[in-house]
């Protein structure tokens, strides 16, 4: 039944696709049959057209089942259409995709479905046309079908009543009111409480539910002695208290934020600051953040009056969502999938649902519509990633620190400076402009018209009009540049080429290349008598300077060097195109006439095209000393124009040219800028962050999910089974989605919070399909207490530390854990809680404990992930080996299983065979298998073997020649309790045995004992106690809570 | 309870029933039975378990070749493709299409450089780089009519090895081993063998998704140590491991005593079967009592001749692939379920002609000799052989921007192929036919949900009725759709 109803949503859903109100028109046009005509008489609803309905449309499209999303008995739904639009068009009967149903008009698409009923009748249809026609009146009166919504009755949509503790017969038993509500059930079965559990149980059971560490032998020992009638609440205390709990009680959170190190997707790249949302989860709970202000910080921190820091950082939550850059990918579909995986996981943690399905069509099972889907959808769609930078509060406080020591030493130079630039500069600079007024000679360079110019290469140069030449046409790969030029000057002592850009150059650069590269190979200056090119004689050139960092390997000198494999050029990768500029001196010096004409030859030989795209030459006549003093010819030109007659942008040029040469202002403003350099650098930690795109999208349904299938625009709008968003909200945002799932109507949230809670200290959830609240989900074994405790959570303010205190000082929490065969068959599941349950520990948990049993666990808070050794050809198996891993040093290697850092293509081994999260969606229920695999990773994973080491040696240590002690002190270090005689007697005829086999042996003993630097006293002890550490590190009771 | 969960609980019962364990176990079965703890069938979660009908597959060897091998080079000729060479497709066929790296304006068509010809009785045309595989033509059932709805690789990889194309769901392998347990006692139900470099998917192509992680695949290393954490540490002897895990067993057998939680008695049987791991995946990988004809026909020890571009997963692929094939063999006499080899370099954007030739080299004689291996050995006709892979290729040559030639084919889901031998497979046909260029499909469409229902179909199970309840929903392995195509059927 299941897969026909599947079958017929499919095919329904399809045609309904093929045939979209906007599309009515053009069909309307074609060889289709007509219409039937719309009756003539005034059409009564309740009367002509709810039969209709009810005979022909109410078996798939009413309360009970909504065939593509539609639903024709209740007024509101039918006018709001299905899940590809509205069906009904007000006023307009043949734009309206319900007459074309039913009226036949294309065999494909017709209503009801062949076989689901017969058709209607051209009368029948008429009268439907008439009724749009005329207005579509529906009557308050049968605004809804009389039986209500079927949703209606469901409990966990039922308002949350905070319910009566029950009286109960026991009542010595009973320390809290969640006893009364278990009681109850066991009274009525007739079957006890099981006894409260042993202290050394009872420690280490709450060591690792609130902190996922085991209790070390000290702590066990002063609560095991601690006579206080209240021992066991100031234990509850101190553990609520440590720092531990926000990690314990953080990676339950990071399992629903499906937290990750990487993209995920084939290219899974790194996200090195991910672990920042992981600190901030941390913090906030270890502060016990109430979970309504956790909420709101999460999914919409950032829209918050004057976000703080970690309320920005907070809405890293959503960006634990995947991102793909496989090449190819389209940008627009990624992006809809991250908002999709945003409304699914807001669904599965907050509302205990699973709304995934409706992206496609109308929820089967629930009342969530597709519509509605992408109402939720539109909370999300107009959102961007943002990294921000979010240093650490100690990084921030370095920083602060160091930025005030440096702007105190900064102050007093700056000062100097602007002292010296108020008082003494413009003194000095009237002084220098009244020397240069009275200068004879030239004061810079003289620009010079070509006369002819060619490029060897067959490329076009032309002439500008301020005298460069502009490179086009063809593009040689190599070139020579000739020039002649003509000068007025008599004497000719240097000469400058300027390396200039142009709109026409690939990239407006300098270069004909495209990667702006130039490179001249040898600038050489001839000299003939005008009429006899034989008497050709080249300039020799010297000190050549240039403006631009050059390439290291092609400095300036080696223009002049006389040699063609070498050359100049410009650091193009770090300097941007733009004027650059090369002077030479010439040796000798070279006399000109009316006569004599003097040729420049720029040689381009580096190959690529590496060639000037424009370029000018400027000669002088100045003493060669005062070559490099040249004034700028922009500067000369505003130096011409008298003082008070220039703008104040021609003064800044004169100013910055005489600062530029002025040697007291050089020598002060170059300690400022060597200080400057010195700026301590802001922390460089970012957090991802949420934030809203600068433009909102426009809102669509996705026909079947598909992002290039747009719907009707749809609203932002919360599902219409819940309570409504506060009627004056305005131009909802994720803020108010936020504030309405953390609003005291909704009744999902507060219920499916406490759930969890309860599953991660009992072992098994009051509501077993944790991530299922819906019709198909399992109903609440005690649903008062589960009422009880979500009213509690609500009324102590949200305080998650409050209701973990609240259930773990319960008696049905301290009961003991042994199993009650007499129990099994009639509540297998132990789900009247008549004991309390164990279970293996999560992953994670498993490896801080050996960590933490041997001594080696580093614990250290938050922080950046770390990657513990890895099997070498593990990381291999990521894509196109782009899997990095550089193994941790150090006592990072030893931090908890939460920081090991998580690439998603490759997880960490460890973490997946023990059923860690994939963490590409969310989890809202970790399974807890029990494989040979894992028997393999704790028995020879050189990660563990380390671990077995560490605690072998740590025994041997305290211990050294009381074989007793030393044994029981290994097993207590792990198990909270010392051995029993039986459990001793095996571990002392397992240690005399492996003793024998090693004490000959020395290779196994150093092999055993691993770390070289160890006493060699005792050799053989230490590596039998290793050998026998190992095997107590795997026994059941070690992985197992209990 | 959901099913799953009632699964689960009922199957930790006792994990006792079937192992022969290699240590000193108690009675431990017997405990259980007097608690009224054990189930009355057996409750291994591995243990085999009645199909829905009759079964003509016992096991599975799935060839991934992922990255997409170009349909048009190697299974499916297309004269009129290489007669419109350099020609461009008109638009009506590429106006809605995506593509990954093409540029559709300027995009042609690019024929093959390659000769087919027919072979077999039957008259498969397969393309000359698989001349090995052409021997085999009479057992194989070549699909020239596949279909895909996934564009890029993970996606695509996701929705062949799971049905779904996204993550979190539980890969073929998986749901095989759920629903019918397997007959290895000392090796996993379901092991995964990979060469080349890594593909798209990574471990996601082998999860277990919502199932637990004893239905995941388990990856075997061919040389080495086959399996993470299988050696002792250093200085621990294998008579010293079975000496502390007795140890082991007889304490948690102690404490099962005293609590009474089953649980306890299936971490016993973990702990055994790793023993037995211990010894059996070594055995496994030693192929010293494999015959020198044996191990020639799979090409083991072949080097990789000529090869040039170092790509097609570098060197020493050649040997290693082979060395998979050969151990397939071997885990399927072992009766692992499920063997999944993976190898992933077959993404040709470019170079097409020379990389093909060398993947095709790679490929063709060891798969043609397990074929004809498990055959004469009698385990074909149990034993279900796919070549599969997550798309095919364009017949338009990959015009991606400043790239000059064009000597590569782009990712094409609308139509490709892949071949299944024995396991109740009809050899010997083509199923389906591409269109005259390769571009969509004439006849006879297989969606990758119907390819799963039908190897399903082959293992007994009705592929409607595997169902987990997950998130409020009875998943299966093909999501909502999927038909058994019946003319694959023997």
């Amino acid at each position: 039944m299941l897969n026909r109803t599947r079958l017929i949503l499919c095919s329904i859903t399809l045609f309904l696709i093929a045939f979209p109100t906007a599309d009515v028109r053009s069909e309307e046009k074609q060889n289709k049959p007509e219409l039937p005509p719309a009756a003539e008489r005034k059409v009564d609803f309740i009367k002509d057209i709810q039969p209709i309905f009810a005979e022909s449309c109410y078996m798939c499209h009413a309360a009970d089942t909504q065939e593509a999303g539609l639903r024709l008995d209740a007024r509101k739904d039918a006018f709001n259409g299905g899940d590809t639009g509205r069906v009904i068009v007000k006023g307009d009967s043949a734009k309206s995709p319900l007459i074309h149903f039913v009226a036949r008009i294309d065999s494909d698409k017709v209503m009801p479905p062949e076989d689901e009923g017969d058709p209607l009748t051209a009368e029948q249809v008429g009268l439907l046309r008439a009724w749009i026609d005329q207005g579509a009146d529906w009557p308050d009166s049968v605004a809804l079908p009389e039986e209500g919504d079927p949703w209606a009755d469901h409990w966990s949509f039922q308002p949350i009543a905070r319910p009566d503790v029950p009286d109960v017969k026991n009542s010595l038993w009973v320390r809290n009111p969640i006893d009364a509500f278990i009681l109850r059930k066991l009274e009525a079965e007739k079957v006890d409480p099981s006894p409260v559990a042993s202290r050394p149980t009872l420690i280490r059971r709450l060591s690792l539910d609130l902190l996922g560490l085991p209790p070390t032998p000290e702590e066990v020992q002063a609560f095991v002695y601690d006579e206080r009638p209240d021992a066991y609440e100031r234990l509850v205390e101190r553990l609520l208290a440590s720092p531990h709990f926000g990690e314990r009680w953080g990676r339950h959170w990071l399992d629903l934020a499906r937290y990750a190190d990487s993209d995920g997707y084939e290219k899974d790249r790194p996200r090195p600051w991910a672990w920042r949302y992981r600190n901030w989860v941390i913090d906030a709970i270890n502060a016990d953040m109430p979970f309504d202000q956790f909420t709101i910080e999460q999914l919409a921190g950032d829209l918050l009056p004057n976000a703080t820091l970690d309320q920005q950082i907070a809405t890293g939550f959503h960006r634990n969502t995947l991102t793909n850059t496989e090449g190819g990918t389209d940008k627009e579909e990624d992006r809809v999938k991250q908002v999709v995986d945003r409304v699914n996981t807001t669904g599965a943690v907050w509302l205990g649902m699973t709304v995934g399905c409706a992206q496609c069509h109308s929820h089967k099972y629930d009342p969530l519509k597709q519509r509605e889907y992408y109402g939720l959808f539109a909370f999300y769609n107009s959102d961007k990633e943002v990294n921000i930078p979010a240093p650490l509060p100690q990084e921030l406080a370095k920083y602060n620190a160091a930025k005030a020591k440096f702007d105190k030493e900064l102050a007093p130079l700056k000062a100097a400076l602007d002292t010296y630039e108020k008082n003494q500069l413009p003194q000095k600079q009237a002084a220098w402009e009244k020397k240069l007024a009275a200068t004879t000679g030239p004061l810079g360079w003289t620009v010079t018209k070509p006369v002819s110019f060619t490029s060897a290469g067959g490329g076009t140069l032309t002439k500008q009009d301020d005298k460069s030449l502009l490179a086009s046409g063809v593009k040689p790969v190599k070139d020579v540049y000739s020039v002649v030029l003509n000068t007025e000057l008599k004497q000719v002592t240097g000469i400058r080429l300027e390396v200039l850009t142009d709109d026409s150059l690939p990239n407006k650069g300098n270069s004909r290349a495209d990667d702006g590269k130039f490179v001249i190979s040898e600038f050489i200056i001839t000299v003939a008598p005008t009429g006899d090119p034989t008497k050709v004689k080249t300039v020799a050139l010297q000190n050549p300077t240039t403006s631009v960092p050059q390439d290291k390997k092609l400095p300036i000198t080696a223009a002049i060097d006389g040699k063609d494999d070498t050359g100049w050029s410009v650091d193009t990768k770090n300097v941007k195109p733009g004027r650059y500029v090369a002077t030479f001196q010439i040796k000798d010096d070279v006399k000109l006439d009316q006569n004599a004409t003097l040729t420049v030859a720029i040689k381009q030989l580096a190959g690529n095209s590496a060639t000037l795209g424009r370029f000018r030459l400027a000669v002088t006549g100045a003493e060669r000393e005062k070559i490099a003093q040249l004034i700028p010819d922009h500067t000369l030109d505003v130096l011409t124009i008298a003082a008070d007659r220039r703008t104040p942008e021609q003064q800044k040029i004169v100013d910055n040219y005489f600062r530029s040469i002025d040697s007291e202002h050089l020598k002060l403003k170059a300690a400022v800028d060597a200080q400057v350099a010195k700026t301590p650098k802001y922390p460089p930690t970012l957090a991802q962050t949420l934030a809203k795109n600068d433009e909102a999208r426009k809102n669509h349904l996705l026909i079947r999910g598909d992002f290039l299938r747009k719907g009707d625009e749809v609203e932002h709008h919360t599902p219409d089974f819940m309570h409504d968003l506060p009627a004056e909200t305005k131009a909802p945002s994720r803020l108010d989605l936020a504030h309405w799932l953390m609003a005291p109507e909704n009744p999902l949230t507060a219920r499916v919070t406490v759930n969890r809670i309860w599953k991660n200290l009992l072992g098994r959830a009051i509501v077993p399909t944790e991530d299922d609240f819906g019709t198909r989900g399992d109903p609440p074994s005690h649903p008062q207490l589960l009422d009880w405790l979500a009213s509690e959570m609500i009324a102590q303010g949200w305080s998650r530390k409050q209701m973990i205190r609240t259930i773990v000082n319960s008696a049905t929490y301290r009961q003991s854990s042994n199993y009650r065969p007499e129990l099994v068959s009639r509540d297998p599941a132990n789900a009247w809680l008549a004991r309390q349950n164990r279970f293996r520990l999560e992953a994670e948990v498993i490896r801080d404990s050996f960590l933490a049993a041997c001594g080696l666990l580093a614990r250290d808070i938050g922080g950046p992930s770390v990657k513990p050794p890895l099997p070498a050809d593990i990381a291999a198996l990521g894509y196109a080996g782009g899997v990095k891993w550089q193994e941790s040093k150090g006592k990072d290697r030893y931090r908890r299983g939460l920081y090991i850092f998580f690439q998603r293509t490759v997880p960490y081994p460890m973490l997946a065979t023990f059923d860690a999260p994939e963490s590409n969606v969310t989890c809202t229920r970790r399974e807890r298998s029990n494989t040979p695999l894992q028997s393999l990773t704790l028995l020879n994973d050189p990660v563990f073997f380390e671990t077995a080491q560490s605690l072998g040696q740590r025994a041997a240590a305290r211990h050294p020649q009381d074989k007793t002690a030393r044994l029981r002190y290994a097993f207590q270090l792990c198990m909270a309790r010392f051995p029993t005689e039986e459990e001793y007697k095996q571990l002392d005829a397992l240690y005399d045995d492996m003793l024998t086999r090693v004490k000959d042996n020395n290779d196994a003993m150093d092999n055993l004992i691993g770390d070289p630097k160890l006493p060699a006293d005792n050799r053989a002890e230490t590596a039998a106690s290793v050998a026998v550490a190992r095997i107590i590190m795997n026994l059941d009771e070690f992985v197992t809570r209990e | 309870m959901d099913p799953l969960r009632q699964h689960l609980t009922q199957t930790r019962r006792d994990f006792l029933a079937t192992s022969a364990s290699g240590l000193g176990t108690l009675a431990l079965a017997s405990l259980l039975q007097q608690d009224g703890l054990l189930a009355s069938e057996s409750s291994d979660p591995l243990a085999t378990k009645q199909p829905h009908f009759a079964p003509k597959a016992k096991n599975c060897i799935f060839i991934f070749m992922a990255g997409a091998p170009s349909q048009l080079d190697l299974f499916d000729p297309k004269p009129k493709l290489n007669e419109l060479h350099g020609k461009p497709l008109p638009e009506s066929l590429t106006k809605n299409v995506r593509f990954a790296f093409i540029q559709k304006e300027s995009a042609v068509l690019i024929g093959s450089k390659r000769k087919f010809k027919p072979h077999g009785e039957c008259g498969m045309e397969l393309s000359d780089v698989l001349p090995n595989l052409g021997t085999c033509a009479d057992d194989i059932a070549l699909i020239r009519s596949m279909r895909s709805t996934q564009f890029n690789h993970h996606p695509g990889q996701l929705l062949m090895t799971s049905g779904v194309p996204r993550f979190g769901f539980p890969s073929v392998g998986s749901w095989l081993n759920y629903g019918l347990g397997t007959a290895s006692r000392d090796l996993p139900g379901y092991v995964v063998l990979t060469s080349g470099r890594g593909a798209s998917g990574g471990a996601s192509n082998w999860t277990s998704g919502f199932l637990p992680s004893t239905y995941q695949g388990v990856l075997f290393r061919n040389k080495g140590e086959p399996v993470l954490n299988l050696n002792n540490p250093g200085g621990v002897s294998m008579e010293m491991q079975k000496k502390g895990l007795e140890t082991l067993s007889s304490l948690n057998q102690a404490r099962y005593e005293r609590i009474r939680d089953p649980e306890i008695a299936s971490r016993i049987s973990s702990y055994e079967l790793a023993y037995r791991m211990q010894t059996a995946a070594p055995d496994l990988i030693d192929l010293s009592g494999e015959t020198k004809a044996t191990l020639d026909a799979y090409g083991v020890g072949r080097t990789e001749e000529g090869m040039k571009f170092g790509r097609g997963g570098g060197k020493g692929t050649y040997h290693s692939f082979s060395t998979n094939c050969l151990l397939a063999r071997r885990l399927v006499e072992r009766g692992v379920r499920f063997t999944n080899i993976i190898h992933a370099s077959w993404d040709h954007h470019s170079n097409l002609n020379q990389e093909i030739e060398f993947n095709a080299k790679m490929a063709d004689q060891p798969v043609a000799a397990l074929i004809k291996d498990l055959k004469e050995r009698g385990l074909l006709d149990e034993t279900l052989v796919v070549w599969g892979c997550e798309f095919g290729r364009t017949p338009l040559g990959e015009n991606r921007g400043k790239r000059e030639a064009n000597t590569g084919r782009d990712h094409h889901p609308f139509a490709f192929s892949l071949f299944m031998a024995g396991g109740g497979i009809k050899g010997g046909q083509v199923y389906g036919r591409s269109d005259e260029v390769g571009w969509g499909i004439d006849e006879d469409p297989v969606e990758v949900n119907d390819l799963h229902a039908t190897m399903l179909h082959l293992f007994g199970i009705d592929h409607l009725k595997l169902t987990v309840r997950f998130n409020g929903r009875d998943v299966r392995l093909t999501d909502v759709a999927g038909n058994v195509v019946p003319g694959l059927l023997a």
